[in-house]
Formats: structure tokens, sequence, C-alpha cells
């Protein structure tokens, strides 16, 4: 990655400069990836789904790629300010040479980038890929979510209308989410799990998961909806399968369950509820 | 003869109009529409619209008090006196453009461009005073965790004002106060294309603060700054002081847009080819071009979010065949290319400082260029991706992450122009040069946070959360307003005649960029733990984070006001300037201080591009 600086002149990395520049790119790429990965890692905390493995992994490859980047030119600018300085009221004299273009610099810094670019696209539609076939999983338990000012319920299948207002969920089965708004916009948000989607009234829109750890995680709601917009935080606790059936057996008959299994083909036309 | 104008004739109509009569006007017009729409206005019944009487008499008041305002200050003359066939004198438009009217200009319908320069640069500075006020009201609430000693009602109006008032601020930071006063003279105009549009565009932007301040007294904004519908629906009254302030500065921007892309496409000197223009004036016109298609949008969606509140309409009503994903794609439509309006002019005013305090030419002038011209291109076709996760159309995530992340090649290269013009010069440590160090700092960590943001995977932990708003506000602040401080130092001999305190100027650069960097990492960081944005209050874990924030953001406000008081001070009584006290190449510094009315005395030639630096000839 060190080599995004002007092509060769003659022999032009044996000038000091350039042996210094090199030096403090590698110094200062390795500085950047190494402490964003680290503070990103330490805040994100232990993800409780592949879909979080993800996101974390991938926001440390994108600071890891881009870290060169960032490194050369914090090399170029720490460069230029421990060459020529002048202080005072007066310009200094003007720079000995006027270099105003180097048509292979440029080259080499579009190209580069653009390889970077196309990089980063990649590596995100391929994980899009993954997450957008996780909802088309005919194997996953649909669960309805429903947001209002300011709390979530969620409805469950195979089941007599149970609805709980903290999610259960059973380890490792995974789960398609129809989310819907009662009122204004929310968003549907299970922070460790890593997925998102926003809920709108009158529309049902979808995420998927599958939760591979057995513990309690946050819901949070993402996008502003008013006055206890802050407060509107709920838990979901992921148990075993049997831990699971128990609970929902225990429940009691709401008969009040707005569950509908949708057919995902008809979601993604943005089909609206009854 | 403007003696005889003023001194044997009773006043005429444009020498009585000013500030004064504008507010009188505009008041006494609010209150008679007010009066008038309670008494004649037909209750809410099961047959008309319900809920919007209120919302009616609100919105009737602001429009008289916009129209108003508008008439009191004299916007109105010129267009009615060309519309009876007796159009303005010279002498007339001699009074209009200020001449021999000290002070006294400032507070009128003045056309010259320096007056409009100077008056967008204090509207600006009460604009950020206003704004960050608000700001400090935020991080002192998130200090603790509780929140709490703001009502949750009173903390979301001041989220979406802070919110709505800084973006404003920005927009017009650059392109108001540099592109309005240094503009014309750097080109080698007299005055812009259209002088009378120039003041009115100002004067808009200070008809719609009212409607603003007003909302704050009737229930306040309390849907942060993009104002989503629903939620906006549902807002209280004050939703109406937004929608009117949105659509007058909408309309200003538009104004202005068209005035400042004319004047640069029509009006430069003789010889100053394209390729001979400087890069500030290429930044300018991309910044205002950007706002002509945007800003009807913005205006657009305010209307129909004025008429289903007020008028019963159902636009963004699900339940009545509207949708609130139109309202989102209109409101993003502006809000993308909007960010992009803010930063172009920033940068491009760095990479003007950056040939004069490195003493070299500007390095590769033509990807500067191609880089203005590809984000320009690029950033009208972004917009979902804010929406990636409302559910719009999952289809379209794709190919708008392609655009998205597409944007980074032509950002990648106005940053290769200023790295390429830093190596090996000769730096001349003053506040610009420093600035330009500290937006490739502060740009670096927007940008690459920005492409975590642009991919639809890592945006589904992201999207709304505490990231986002740290991620834009290293664009928009640590690049864009850095961008603005230094244009501040480097034009203040220009457009006052006097030096900036250096002392003080450099101890207000080194807090706002410390501090600023101390609290948007904190806020980065809380946002990777998972903090929602526009909570007012939040759990335990996000404490520390969020305490680092607020240390960092009151740093800020004292860097802010040190600069302030250099201000004041400096143009009260500061050191007189040279008539170029950076020795630099371009044509506003070849003209005297003060500079005259109409700028040049002959209109130059221009026979080179303005960064000869360092060139043997």
């Amino acid at each position: 990655m060190t080599s995004l600086q002007t092509p060769p002149t003659n022999s032009w990395w044996k000038k000091q400069d350039i042996k210094r520049l090199l030096l403090l790119t590698v110094i200062f790429s390795v500085a950047i990836g190494y402490f964003g990965s680290t503070v990103q890692a330490w805040a994100m905390g232990t993800p409780a789904s592949e879909s979080m493995q993800n996101v974390i992994n991938l926001i440390t490859m994108f600071t890891w790629v881009s870290a060169p980047v960032a490194g050369f030119v914090a090399a170029i600018a720490v460069s230029a300010l421990l060459g020529k300085h002048h202080y005072g009221d007066n310009p200094p004299p003007e720079a000995d040479h006027a270099i105003s273009n180097s048509p292979r610099g440029n080259a080499a810094w579009i190209v580069v980038s653009a390889l970077l670019c196309l990089f980063a696209l990649v590596a995100g539609l391929v994980a899009l890929q993954d997450q957008n076939s996780q909802i088309l999983n005919s194997n996953a338990m649909r669960i309805s979510v429903t947001g209002q000012q300011w709390v979530w319920n969620f409805d469950y299948p195979n089941s007599k209308g149970v609805r709980s207002s903290v999610l259960h969920l059973p380890v490792d089965q995974p789960v398609v989410f129809n989310v819907t708004s009662k009122d204004v916009k929310h968003s549907f948000w299970i922070v460790q799990m890593g997925i998102k989607v926003d809920a709108n009234p009158g529309v049902i829109t979808q995420t998927a998961v599958t939760p591979n750890t057995i513990g309690t995680f946050d819901i949070r709601c993402a996008e502003l909806c008013g006055l206890l917009h802050a407060y509107m935080q709920n838990k979901v606790i992921v148990e075993s399968r049997a831990d699971y059936e128990a609970w929902l057996a225990s429940q009691p008959d709401t008969s009040q369950t707005t569950w509908v299994d949708k057919n995902p083909k008809a979601d993604s036309q943005g089909g609206k509820t009854a | 003869m403007s003696t005889t104008l003023t001194k044997t004739h009773k006043k005429a109509l444009i020498e009585r109009l000013n500030v004064f009569t504008a507010f009188g006007l505009g008041i006494l017009s609010a209150v008679v529409a007010w009066k008038l729409s309670m008494a004649l206005l037909p209750a809410d019944s099961e047959t008309a619209p319900l809920f919007t009487r209120e919302d009616k008499i609100t919105l009737i008041s602001m429009i008289a008090w916009f129209v108003g305002f508008m008439t009191g200050i004299g916007a109105l003359i010129a267009p009615f006196r060309w519309a009876l066939g007796k159009d303005l004198s010279h002498d007339e438009n001699m009074y209009y453009a200020g001449k021999d009217l000290g002070v006294k200009r400032y507070f009128k319908f003045t056309t010259d461009h320096k007056v409009v320069g100077i008056q967008y640069l204090v509207i600006t500075m009460v604009i950020f005073g206003i704004g960050g006020i608000l700001a400090m009201l935020i991080r002192t609430n998130l200090g603790t965790p509780e929140g709490g000693w703001i009502h949750p009602q009173a903390y979301n109006s001041i989220v979406g004002t802070h919110g709505i008032i800084m973006i404003v601020g920005t927009i017009i930071m650059v392109t108001g106060p540099f592109g309005n006063y240094i503009m014309p003279i750097m080109i080698g105009a007299r005055d812009m294309a259209y002088p009378r549009l120039n003041a009115l565009s100002f004067w808009l932007i200070v008809a719609a603060s009212i409607p603003l301040i007003w909302g704050q007294f009737i229930g306040g904004i309390s849907t942060g700054w993009s104002a989503y519908n629903p939620l906006a629906g549902q807002a209280p009254l004050g939703m109406n002081g937004y929608i009117m302030f949105i659509c007058i500065f909408a309309l200003s921007t538009m104004v202005a847009g068209a005035n400042i892309t004319t004047t640069v496409v029509k009006m430069r000197a003789r010889g100053m080819t394209w390729n001979r223009t400087p890069i500030f004036i290429y930044g300018t016109v991309a910044s205002v071009a950007l706002a002509l298609p945007a800003f009807p949008v913005f205006f657009l969606s305010q209307v129909m979010s004025g008429m289903d509140r007020a008028l019963g309409t159902s636009f963004y009503d699900t339940a009545r065949g509207g949708s609130g994903w139109l309202y989102e794609n209109l409101f993003w439509l502006m809000g993308h290319p909007e960010v992009y309006v803010i930063l172009i002019p920033a940068v491009a005013a760095l990479m003007e400082m950056a040939p004069v305090f490195t003493r070299r030419p500007l390095f590769s002038f033509n990807v500067a260029v191609m880089g203005i011209a590809g984000i320009s291109g690029l950033s009208v076709l972004v917009w979902a991706h804010h929406m990636y996760m409302s559910g719009w159309a999952p289809l379209l995530n794709a190919p708008f992450m392609l655009t998205t992340e597409l944007i980074s090649i032509p950002t990648g290269m106005l940053f290769l122009v200023l790295v390429g013009t830093l190596w090996r010069g000769r730096l001349w440590m003053t506040v610009p040069l420093m600035s330009i160090m500290a937006l490739l700092w502060n740009f670096m960590i927007g940008g690459i946070t920005g492409i975590y943001l642009s991919d639809v995977p890592a945006d589904a932990f992201l999207h709304g959360s505490m990231f986002v708003t740290a991620h834009f506000h290293y664009t928009l602040m640590g690049a864009g307003l850095t961008g603005a401080l230094a244009s501040l130092v480097y034009w203040f001999p220009k457009m006052t005649g006097k030096m900036l305190n250096k002392r003080l100027s450099w101890i207000s650069f080194w807090m706002v960029q410390i501090g600023f960097n101390v609290a948007f990492i904190g806020m980065f960081i809380v946002g990777l733990q998972g903090q929602p944005r526009r909570v007012e209050a939040y759990p335990a874990i996000f404490n520390r984070g969020n305490l680092i924030t607020t240390i960092g953001a009151f740093t800020i406000m004292t860097g802010m006001l040190i600069l302030l008081h250099a201000v004041i001070s400096s143009w009260r009584n500061g050191v007189k300037a040279p008539m170029n006290p950076w020795q630099a190449k371009t044509l506003e510094w070849s003209v005297p201080n003060p500079v005259p009315l109409e700028n040049f005395a002959e209109l130059p030639v221009v026979t080179s591009d303005a960064y000869g630096y360092g060139r043997k000839n």
C-alpha cells in the first residue's frame, strides 16, 4: 500500500525526503489501522450474531484498507511540517521549483483510489447478499414487531396470541422480523446483533438474524419518534429452544395478536397490513 | 443628482425604508393577518378537516410577516417602478448601491456586493452564536446519563433547532460572506450580475429567521432538523415556523445561486479563461449551482408538509394513501447535495490559500477542477443512502452504495491537490496554513467513517446512531467550518481593512481543533457502543464517551468566544492592513483598502493564472 506516491523518475526512492516519507507512511498506517480497529473492536463489544460479526469485520477491514491512504496523507503533512519553515509577517521566498503537475502521480493516485473504491464496493455487495438471503430463508421463524410511541411489542408464531414487550428468541434459530408501526416512524435496532430496519406506519418492512449467543441484549429505537424516544428501549432474551418453548407456553393468550405469516415476495413490493 | 434627491425634495420612499421599517411593517401585517384569520376562519368541524384551524392561522400570519417585511425593506420598489414604466434613475441606483451612506447602508436594501458580504458575515456569526449556545445546552444535558434538567419536549426542540440553524449557517458561511464580498473582485468585476437579487438573497434570510424564532414559542421544532413525517404532522404549531423558515431560506438560496452562477459565467475579467479562473471561484459556483436543483425540492417538500398540516391533504399520510417515504426522498434529494454545497467552497477556499502559504503553484489545477465537478455530479445521485434502513426500496441499496462509494474518488482528488501543494513547499506558518493541515486530518476521518456508513450491512448497525452524528460533524464542521474560519482569517484584511489579531486567532485555532477532535472522537465511541442519536438520556455505559464529548464541546465554545473577541476587537481597533498582506496573486489583493464602490477604476486584464509562485519567467 505504500506505493501511492509519485511513480519513478531516476532513482527517486533514494532521495532523503522520499525515504522519510515512506517510513512515516508505514508508521502512520500501522498506527492509524491499529488504533482505529482496536478502539472499534473494544467499543462494539461481543457480537451476538453472525450479522454483527460481519459488521465488525467489515469495519475493521475498511479501517485497515484506508489506513495506508490516511497514513500517506498524514506522512506528507508531517514531512511538510518537518521541512522548511517560515514565521513572521512577510512571506517566505518562493519555492525553488514550480512543479505544478505530475500526470503519472495523478494517474497513480486515481487508479489506486478507484481500486480501493472497487474493493469496498465488492466487499459490501458480498455482505449485503448474505444479509438479504437471510430474509428469504424459508425455515425462519417469523415474528411480528410493532412499534408505537414509545414501546415495542412482539407477536409470536405457533402461539395463541402471545404478545410481549420483551423479545424472546431461541438460540441458533433463524428469525425474520416483520416490522411495522402504529403511529410515526420508529427504527427497530437489536444492537448486539447488528440489524436494523425502520418501522413505518401502514407498511411492513423486514430484517433477519440468527442469534448465536444465549444472553440478554438491547433493542433501541434509532429514529427520533417524539417525546420519549430516548426511553423506547426493550430487552431481547436469547435462550435455549426448551426454555423458549416453556416461556411461550407459560404466556397468557391475549387474543389480540397481529401476527400474520407474510409471504416475503409480497412484502418486497410493499404490501400493506390489514 | 444625489444631493438634490436628499435635500431639496421631501424624502423619497427609498430613503425612508430600512430594517426598522421592515420589522415594523412585518410585525404590523402579521398582527393584522392574525386578527383577521382568527375572526374569519371557520371553526374545525366534522366536514372541514379537523385540527387545522390553528395551523392555518399560524401560517397565514407568518406569510403576512414575510410579505410585510420584504415590502418594508424596499425589495418591491424596483420591480414596481419597472412595471409602472418608471425605471430607477442612475442616481437612485447609486443610492441603492449605498453611495455616501456610511454605516446606514448596512441596515438598508443595499445592492453593493461588499455591503451584502459584510451583512452575510455578521448574520453567519449570529447564526453560529445561537446554534453554538443550543449545542452547549445539548452537551450539558448529555453530560450525565439521566439528562433530566431539560424537559424532553424542549430537548427535542433544541436538537432540531440546533440542526437546522447550523445547516443554514454552514450553507452560507463561505458563499455568503466571501462568495459575495471577494468573488466579484477576484474575477475582476465591478459588482454581481444582479445586484438587487444579491440584496434580496440576504434580506430573505433575515425574513426567514423570524418564523424560526417564533416557532420556538409555540411548541418548538421537536422533530430533529429532518422533520420526518408523520412525526412532523403530529408536532405542535412550532412546526409551521420550520416550514416557513425553509420555504423562505430556499428562495434565498435559489436567488443567490442564480446570481452567483451568472456572475461567474458572464462577468469574468478580460483574459480570465476557465483555466486562469481561481479554484475558489470553481468551488463557489459548484456549491451554488448544486443548490439550484436541490433547494426547489426542499421548498416543495415543505409546502406539501404545510398543506398536510393546514389544509388536510395527505401527501405523507399512509393511512390516507400518501407515503412517509415520499417525504424522505424529497428531503434527501436536497439533503445530500446540500452537504457538498457546504463542503466544496470551504475546501476550495483552502485550495486557494495553499499556494499562497506554501509559495508554490497549486498542484494539478485540472485534477482539482475534476474533483469538484465529479463530486458535484455524483452528489445528486446518492440521496437514498440516507434511506438504506427505511425499507423504501431494498433493491436499490446496492446501486446507491455504488454511487456513494464512487464519490470517494473525486474526494480523493481534492486530497491529492492539497498534499501535492504541500509537498516540498516552504511553509509560512499561519492560521490558514495550519487550517489546511487540520482539514486533511478531520476530512480524512470524516471521509473514512463515511465509507463505513456507505456500506449497507455496516450501516445496519451504524444508521441512526451517534456514529452518524460524529461523522457529519467531522465533515461539515471539521472540514467545512475549518475552511470557513481560515477564509475569515485570510480575507479579513480585505473585508475590514484591519489585520486579525494573530495571537488570539492562534489560541482560538488550537482550542477549536483540539476541542473538536476530543468531542467527536468521544461521540464515535458511544456510537460504536450503540447509543442512538437525538436521545436526551442514555444507559450508564455511554457515560464516559458522553462526558468526553461534553468536555470537548466546552473547549470548542471557549475557542470560538476567543475568536469572536479577536474579530470584534481587531475590526474596531486592529492594525491597519496593507493592500496585499499575504503577497497573493489573485485580483482581490490588487484593489486598495477600503475597496472603492465599484472595485476597479479600470477593469483588469488577466494574462496568466494566479498561482505563478516560484516560476522563473
